[in-house]
């Protein structure tokens, strides 16, 4: 597997421009007659199709939901990065690229980032022009806040549904397209397999999720916009729907997956309650602002928070790290959370969590103060825990949120396969180890906007595509072998439940795994047993697994099988890569790889590359490749928050 | 043609209801304001009838206009009714509204055409006035009776009922919705049905209980 | 940590051509922290291993902004519970012995797939009719270049908090999807950028909603009252205007 990441020569601040005035184009009356297929109707895919079709492109869209509306880039709380500096507090798009850099502790592309930063300002404007009311300064100006540490206030908001006000502004134009004809879309269809021909990505199967009939679609160029899989560990902060499927068929047919270990651990979130629980809440992680994090110093002291005097708590946070206190960084925070519930300091009733508390804020500013900065998020608490922040401490658990492995793509988003893009979260991104607050919303807007537009149209420029019919044989193969599958997994359907278990049951077992083994904190024999287990809990999936009903109507235990099935496959190529990486870096830290206060340390010297992963075949060991990465404009630093 | 189109649209319809609803309104104020002359004594209120109808042209305009007026009122009215029955009733084996008193709200087109029963018997007994019968004490006499002063109370509690929705839901209709004029509207939304129900009341109160006999 | 037992009558209909019927299931020990769809789901667990057909309904985020989610709880759209979607109604507000009846969103507009899973890709229709403003990528002015009052943003951000679940036109009786439409015209007619378009966008936006089937709007409020966005109706008051405005001048 070649990986050549094409970066444009010139000055950093000149490639993007550079790249943009070389790459060939594709006339205006030719767009027509291209195809091109959009995955996911997420910030990435609805940006990107809606933008693909304004240029003539024949663009179609596709989504798992009832409405592309629905994706789960609607669920992004806290807001989005740009570099605009209106708050003239010494923003720049140097500043915005190196705080992306560092905060993915030196493991992402410096040319990409900085790009990123670049078009962060573009962003803004296009959704001010859709008409995204985001949060306004009383004389009428934009708003910002600062957000997950930074040092400026570069976010911009839209109360805390930032990512539903963006995606709604990309949901229109999308729907613009849909009612001139640009883009066809189709709703409640899942992405089954990919199809390549002559090596080039040409086409999609998908499973029509109502009737349950399997279609064929070719195009020209196929762009993968499906999310993250943070879902591989059953519990996260992720929608329901959100899956790896897509992106493992990619892998599957060749596509090299990168860093895929590299998963991000918010620290806010409402714990976990009880084994029915089906998916994690995230608190904003502004809440840190104001809230003091803290446990009882005595473990197993499991006297409600207001008997336990000030002397017998223990704020670890503020006391291990006196300059950044309750603000580090989000790996860190979650951490040391875990660090207290593993010493039996956890408080509530499963001892997996610890306290936010916000009564020495009230007692500074006031109740009236802290409700206007966070009303809405106490309510939410309230909502789900039934107990008032204003009255107990919040309790908090960390809770995987982002994951910043993905597919490996080059600078123009194309994957390893020619014609198969990944954007979003989908690809291995921008944010190196780490994402920083407010960063991947920029990240799949700027990818689906901007980015991509040139890069499809260098492609279709360069290539010399054959035609081809979906309803050809390398299609009808696919089909064929997407219906065998399905029928695989259904087969232990005939005959009684008894003795099966379900499709939930199964993804809570990998689910807890992936937490055990390769979550928080990693180590070579924990890895090591996990790869023991996993095949287990495979077998005992296609053994065992019981989904009722047929392939040949709405079918929803099966469309959850279907993804477990994939997860179960792609649990080892993360543990593999987490086991491969013995530094600690970003949100992956090997306790093998730790400084003398047991704070994560990174190795450049041995592991300053993107790990990429190749497929070799069922039962045989993947292969993995280097892409080694220079840093030109930025020297790595050692982060410390002490 | 773009006003037929306006009124073939939901809300074309809607704005129709809500105008035609209000002119209704303002020829019951203008109603009122005539009867009050009763007040003052039968000569002064066949005074006023008189010279009514000492402008034949006159009355026949408002009347024609009135009717149409209402029969635009009504034929909305009745086909939103039958075709809201279409779209929305009957879809849940459990109906609950959430919103609280409702009663007027969904008897709009009962309340209604108990209204349209009132008004033909109205307009019968005193508008069309065949015998050379002086308008005052036909009044009186009709009033007079018992029964037909109850069935008139009936239908004024009627009305008063349907403009209870009415009233409120013709500002919104016609765009009026303002948080710093909502809670005057919401009383007026009782006040004027009252008033109305009060006046014409006490009118036929007035000959009921036999005060007015002397009239 | 308290738990109740529960009957439940959920309607179940095989796909969109078939019969359904209401049918009753028994629910012991359901923990109060339970969500509505943890509910569920912990019924269809039992279902799939009783061989039997698991409750198919529609949810994503399971956070009350995705929109997908909902059903009718004993008549009102998305349960008891105010300014709450289906997902974020928790089971401590039922108790012991009650029975939950749990219909799909009905509306003529809205064609049953399957139990409780309803196609409403009609609203989507409505907002492709004009629910955007039609600017092209790139080339956008500078986001400050025309201010907006804080107070207007926040109008306009109360609108567009609509996250498009449909339970307006499943609470209202006459199936009307004005609130859902005029939560987006007033969004768009309240901003600046919205206005070059504001009078072809209401026109055509109620021309599509009257077309998909929806019913009028008696100003009967159930909407309103069932909304989990809190989305008030004096949007559909702004609707008004803007449609009468835009005939008088454009119709
Ligand atoms: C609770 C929460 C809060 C967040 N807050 C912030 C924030 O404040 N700031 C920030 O910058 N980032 C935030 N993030 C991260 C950010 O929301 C996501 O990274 C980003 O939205 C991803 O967008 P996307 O378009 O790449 O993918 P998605 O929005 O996930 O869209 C992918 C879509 O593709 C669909 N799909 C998947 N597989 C298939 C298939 N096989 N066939 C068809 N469709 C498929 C999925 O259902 C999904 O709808 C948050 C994330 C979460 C979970
Ligand atoms: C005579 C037979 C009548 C019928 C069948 C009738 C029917 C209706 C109906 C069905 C509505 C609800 C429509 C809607 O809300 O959109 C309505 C509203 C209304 N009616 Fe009547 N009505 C009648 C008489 C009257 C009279 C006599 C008055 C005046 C005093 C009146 C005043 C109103 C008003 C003000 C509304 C509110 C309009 C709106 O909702 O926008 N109606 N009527
Ligand atoms: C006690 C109360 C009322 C009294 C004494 C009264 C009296 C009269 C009289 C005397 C007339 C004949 C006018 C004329 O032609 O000289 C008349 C006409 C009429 N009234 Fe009333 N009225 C009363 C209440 C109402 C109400 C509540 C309504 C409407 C809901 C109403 C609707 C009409 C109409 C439509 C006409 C015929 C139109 C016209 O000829 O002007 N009246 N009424
Ligand atoms: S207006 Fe309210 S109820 Fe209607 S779709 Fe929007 S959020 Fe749902
Ligand atoms: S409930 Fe229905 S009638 Fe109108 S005010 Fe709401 S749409
Ligand atoms: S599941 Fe998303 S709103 Fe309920």
């Amino acid at each position: 597997m070649e990986l050549n990441a094409h970066i444009p020569s010139g000055p950093l601040a000149e490639k993007w421009d550079n790249h943009k005035f070389s790459s060939k184009l594709v006339n205006p009356a030719n767009r027509r007659k291209f195809k091109l297929i959009v995955v996911g109707t997420g910030l990435a895919g609805a940006s990107a199709a809606a933008t693909l079709a304004e240029q003539g492109y024949k663009v179609h869209a596709f989504c798992i939901h009832d409405s592309p509306r629905r994706a789960h880039s609607i669920a992004a709380q806290g807001g989005i990065n740009a570099a605009k500096n209106y708050q003239t507090d010494g923003d720049s798009v140097f500043r915005l690229f190196y705080d992306t850099i560092k905060g993915g502790d030196f493991r992402a592309r410096e040319a990409n980032v900085y790009r990123l930063a670049q078009v962060s300002n573009n962003i803004i404007d296009q959704c001010v022009a859709q008409g995204v009311p985001f949060a306004r300064e009383y004389g009428g100006s934009l708003a910002n806040r600062s957000f997950g540490g930074a040092q400026v206030s570069r976010t911009f908001y839209a109360r805390g549904q930032t990512g539903q006000q963006l995606l709604l502004g990309a949901y229109s134009a999308l729907s613009r397209q849909i009612h001139s004809g640009g883009v066809t879309m189709f709703n409640r269809r899942e992405m089954m397999d990919l199809v390549v021909i002559d090596g080039r990505a040409r086409g999609i199967i998908t499973r029509n999720l109502i009737t349950g009939n399997l279609e064929s679609h070719w195009a020209d160029a196929v762009l993968l916009c499906t999310g993250g899989y943070g879902n591989a560990y059953f519990l996260s902060t992720n929608a329901m729907a959100s899956n790896v499927t897509a992106a493992w068929r990619a892998y599957k047919h060749g596509a090299g997956f990168a860093n895929p270990s590299f998963v991000q651990i918010h620290p806010t979130c409402i714990p976990v309650h009880g084994d029915y629980q089906s998916k994690l809440t995230l608190m904003s992680e502004s809440l840190r602002n104001d809230g003091r994090v803290w446990v009882p110093k005595n473990t197993g002291d499991k006297r409600p928070p207001a008997d336990i005097p000030e002397n017998e708590r223990d704020y670890y946070l503020e006391n291990k790290y006196p300059s950044f206190g309750n603000l580090v960084p989000r790996d860190v925070a979650s951490r040391n959370a875990k660090e207290q519930c593993d010493q039996g300091k956890g408080v509530g009733s499963t001892g997996l969590a610890v306290y936010l508390d916000f009564a020495d804020a009230i007692k500074r500013d006031g109740q009236s103060t802290i409700l206007r900065k966070y009303g809405n998020l106490f309510q939410m608490y309230e909502k789900i825990t039934d107990s008032s922040p204003l009255k107990e401490p919040m309790m908090i658990f960390p809770a995987v949120h982002y994951t910043m492995g993905g597919l490996w793509v080059d600078y123009n988003l194309m994957t390893t396969i020619p014609g198969l893009f990944a954007l979003g979260e989908c690809n291995f991104s921008d944010h190196g180890a780490n994402r920083l607050g407010a960063s991947a919303l920029m990240q799949g807007l700027a990818d689906g906007y901007f980015v991509i537009p040139t890069a499809v149209a260098a492609y279709l420029g360069e290539s010399s595509l054959s035609q081809v019919s979906d309803s050809a044989s390398p299609f009808t193969d696919a089909q064929q072998k997407v219906g065998q599958r399905l029928q695989k997994i259904l087969r232990n359907s005939s005959g009684s439940a008894t003795g099966k278990v379900t499709v939930d049951d199964i993804h809570k077992e990998l689910g807890r795994l992936l937490w055990d083994n390769c979550g928080m904190a990693r180590n070579k024999q924990d890895l090591e047993s996990a790869l023991q287990k996993l095949p287990e809990i495979r077998q005992k999936f296609w053994d065992k697994v019981y989904v009722p009903g047929s392939g040949s109507e709405l079918n929803q235990s099966l469309e959850r099988a279907g993804r477990v099935a994939d997860f179960l496959e792609f649990g080892e190529i993360m543990i593999h890569d987490a086991l491969r990486r013995e530094e600690s870096c970003g949100c992956h830290l090997r306790e093998e790889s730790q400084t003398e206060e047991n704070e994560a340390k990174r190795d450049d010297a041995n592991y300053s590359h993107v790990s990429v992963w190749e497929y070799k075949g069922d039962g045989v060991e993947p292969e993995m490749h280097k892409e080694e990465l220079s840093f030109e404009y930025v020297t790595p630093s050692q982060r410390s928050y002490k | 043609m773009w006003l037929l189109r306006f009124f073939s649209s939901s809300i074309g319809k809607k704005i129709l209801m809500a105008v035609t609803g209000l002119l209704l309104l303002l020829f019951l104020v203008a109603h009122a304001v005539g009867n009050a002359a009763i007040f003052f004594g039968s000569s002064a209120f066949q005074a006023y009838a008189d010279a009514l109808h000492s402008l034949p042209v006159v009355v026949f305009v408002f009347g024609l206009g009135l009717l149409v007026v209402f029969l635009v009122h009504i034929t909305i009215g009745i086909q939103l009714f039958l075709q809201n029955r279409k779209t929305g009733a009957a879809r849940y084996a459990v109906t609950t509204r959430v919103v609280k008193n409702t009663f007027a709200s969904s008897t709009m087109p009962y309340t209604g055409l108990l209204i349209l029963l009132f008004v033909v018997i109205h307009v019968f007994g005193f508008g069309v006035n065949p015998s050379g019968v002086e308008v005052s004490t036909l009044v009186k006499d009709l009033l007079g009776n018992f029964f037909y002063g109850l069935f008139y109370l009936f239908s004024f509690c009627v009305l008063a009922v349907h403009l209870s929705h009415g009233f409120w839901s013709m500002l919104q209709t016609l765009g009026f919705n303002h948080p710093r004029y909502n809670d005057g509207i919401a009383k007026l939304t009782y006040i004027v049905p009252g008033f109305f129900l009060v006046f014409f009341g006490t009118i036929v109160l007035y000959f009921m209980t036999g005060i007015g006999a002397a009239y | 940590m308290s738990t109740i037992d529960l009957t439940l009558q959920i309607w179940r209909q095989k796909n969109s051509d078939a019969l359904g019927q209401l049918e009753n299931y028994t629910l012991e020990k359901i923990s109060t922290d339970m969500s509505f769809l943890e509910m569920l789901d912990v019924l269809n667990e039992k279902l799939t291993l009783e061989g039997k057909d698991p409750v198919a309904f529609d949810h994503d985020c399971r956070e009350g902004i995705c929109g997908m989610c909902g059903a009718v709880v004993n008549g009102v759209a998305h349960g008891p519970e105010k300014e709450t979607t289906l997902c974020q109604l928790h089971m401590r507000h039922f108790k012991t012995g009650d029975t939950l009846v749990i219909e799909p969103f009905r509306s003529r507009a809205f064609p049953v797939r399957k139990d409780l899973v309803v196609d409403r890709s009609a609203m989507d229709k409505i907002i492709q009719a004009g629910g955007y403003v039609s600017v092209n990528t790139g080339g956008a002015p500078d986001g400050n270049s025309i201010p907006i009052s804080s107070h207007l943003a926040e109008l306009a951000m109360d609108a567009a908090a609509c996250i498009g679940c449909g339970a307006c036109v499943a609470g209202c009786p006459n199936g009307a999807a004005m609130l859902f439409t005029s939560a987006k015209i007033s969004q768009l007619c309240l901003l600046p950028q919205g206005h070059a378009e504001r009078k072809q966008r209401a026109l055509s936006m109620v021309e599509t909603m009257d077309k998909e089937g929806f019913g009028n709007c008696t100003n009967l409020r159930e909407c309103e009252a069932v909304c989990p966005k809190n989305i008030s109706i004096r949007n559909i008051a702004r609707l008004n205007r803007e449609f009468v405005k835009a005939t008088l001048s454009e119709g």
